[in-house]
């Protein structure tokens, strides 16, 4: 019979290999994940003194230099590569004094935090002690609120908890710097200072509830009991009047 | 003798269940995804505790490279205004926005730019050239100008004290505050400082960083924000 072959139709596979379009999907993925920005960057606020009248900002570094002046000075390395300036943190070198710097015993006043690295080393709780020792009453008390802040003990609601919370801990710390039982903190970084090392001690700051600190410049006095100390500080920009 | 027969097993395996699941995981990152803008200097930003978000509208980014010119590092400034879906009459859009603090800096130093070079200003996410070479690098081919940015001294500023003669970089930053103060909401950023960033590397000296905050504090802008990214825990 002729028509043997005419009922048999070629079969069509009916599936499709989705092979290729895996790769494909795989290959967009990828450059998908390689080009997104997941993280988002975080910001720390800052306040700086306005700059319009020196005379005042003089007498107000005078009038916390009395009891509850705690300045920290910031030093670092500079390193120069390809025009690129690098103040990397391994360099910092940390120094304190309590109180207002007596030129003639700034020698002794002026102590050097060996090992201080704000960032990860075993002695960064040197610096971190301190400041809590000063600030005692102020962490006591505000430690009491968080317990409660915690508990909900404020309010049930979320947003409602934290304003009280934030509430009751400024008024506290400023109840306490009234009083002067707080420290009043001058973080004073040299021109070569990381600037990493500075937002760390800022962060410090907010982690050991520090009510009143200031970004400042080195002072003429801070410089010569610096170099009484051997240390060789760069030339300071001027401003231009 | 029997023979054994073995079972034929077709070696292809079916796909579709494979592709369904990466069309999945490709939508879900398009969808989330905001692109990386391209930045002339690349920075790694110190950590902190701190939990604030950078705003993703009304922001003004002020980037410092390590890489010093005239006595400082570079200086870029990037601005975005309110994004699309939160602006109801879209006049305050990036595009907008930068065009508008363009024309005050153009009608300050008394430079006329092109309608295309408006156009251009607009959509280029960093710009950090002398006012005076503005127009030459918004002139340069497109490809040309991410390059060109690297090896400009960046946006002219020094230590200045207040009252003082402006530098650029305090033009620009009033300028744009002037364009933000049209609207209430940009306004109470400005003040509050959220709006203004800085942006610097976690080596970065600190004298550069403070050339910046100092030119800020000279027009009484002594508010605003230092970019970070978020401790983690081995931090």
């Amino acid at each position: 019979m002729g028509k043997k072959n005419l009922s048999h139709q070629k079969k069509f596979e009916t599936r499709i290999d989705f092979t290729p379009m895996v790769d494909m999907n795989m290959l967009l993925i990828t450059f998908f994940m390689l080009c997104t920005t997941m993280l988002k960057s975080q910001t720390l606020k800052i306040a700086l003194p306005s700059n319009s009248d020196e005379s005042k900002q003089e007498q107000n570094q005078n009038q916390a230099a009395e009891s509850q002046a705690f300045t920290i000075i910031l030093d670092g390395k500079e390193e120069e590569k390809d025009g690129n300036y690098m103040s990397v943190q391994s360099n910092s070198k940390f120094y304190y004094y309590e109180g207002k710097l007596d030129p003639a015993q700034a020698a002794t006043q002026l102590i050097e935090a060996k090992g201080i690295g704000i960032k990860g080393t075993k002695d960064t709780n040197f610096l971190t002690a301190i400041l809590q020792k000063k600030n005692e009453k102020a962490l006591k008390k505000i430690g009491e609120y968080k317990k409660k802040w915690e508990n909900h003990g404020y309010s049930n609601d979320d947003a409602q908890n934290d304003a009280a919370y934030q509430a009751d801990a400024t008024k506290v710390l400023a109840e306490l710097n009234a009083a002067h039982e707080t420290p009043i903190v001058m973080i004073k970084p040299t021109s070569r200072a990381s600037y990493a090392d500075v937002i760390g001690l800022l962060d410090q700051m907010q982690i050991n509830s520090i009510g009143t600190f200031q970004i400042e410049t080195l002072s003429k006095d801070d410089s010569t009991a610096l170099q009484a100390k051997g240390v060789q500080l760069p030339p300071v920009p001027s401003a231009k009047k | 003798m029997g023979k054994v027969k073995v079972k034929k097993k077709d070696p292809r395996i079916d796909m579709t269940a494979m592709s369904d699941v990466t069309v999945l995981l490709l939508t879900f990152f398009m969808l989330t995804s905001t692109f990386l803008q391209e930045e002339p200097v690349k920075v790694i930003t110190p950590a902190s505790v701190s939990e604030d978000v950078v705003p993703e509208q009304k922001l003004i980014t002020v980037l410092v490279s390590q890489n010093e010119h005239d006595g400082h590092g570079q200086v870029y400034m990037e601005i975005v205004g309110a994004s699309k879906k939160d602006d109801a009459d879209s006049a305050f859009t990036t595009e907008n926005v930068k065009k508008q603090i363009l024309q005050i800096m153009a009608s300050k130093h008394n430079i006329n730019f092109t309608a295309q070079n408006y156009e251009d200003f607009a959509k280029l996410n960093a710009f950090g050239h002398p006012i005076k070479d503005l127009k030459k690098w918004l002139d340069l081919p497109v490809n040309e100008r991410a390059e060109a940015l690297k090896e400009s001294p960046g946006i002219p500023l020094n230590m200045t004290t207040y009252g003082g003669e402006m530098t650029e970089f305090q033009e620009w930053i009033r300028a744009a505050a002037e364009v933000f103060s049209q609207r209430d909401d940009a306004t109470e950023d400005i003040r509050s400082g959220k709006a203004i960033a800085i942006k610097a590397d976690a080596n970065t000296p600190y004298r550069m960083v403070e050339i910046v905050m100092n030119n800020l504090q000279s027009i009484k802008r002594n508010k605003f924000t230092l970019m970070t990214s978020l401790k983690t825990a081995k931090d």
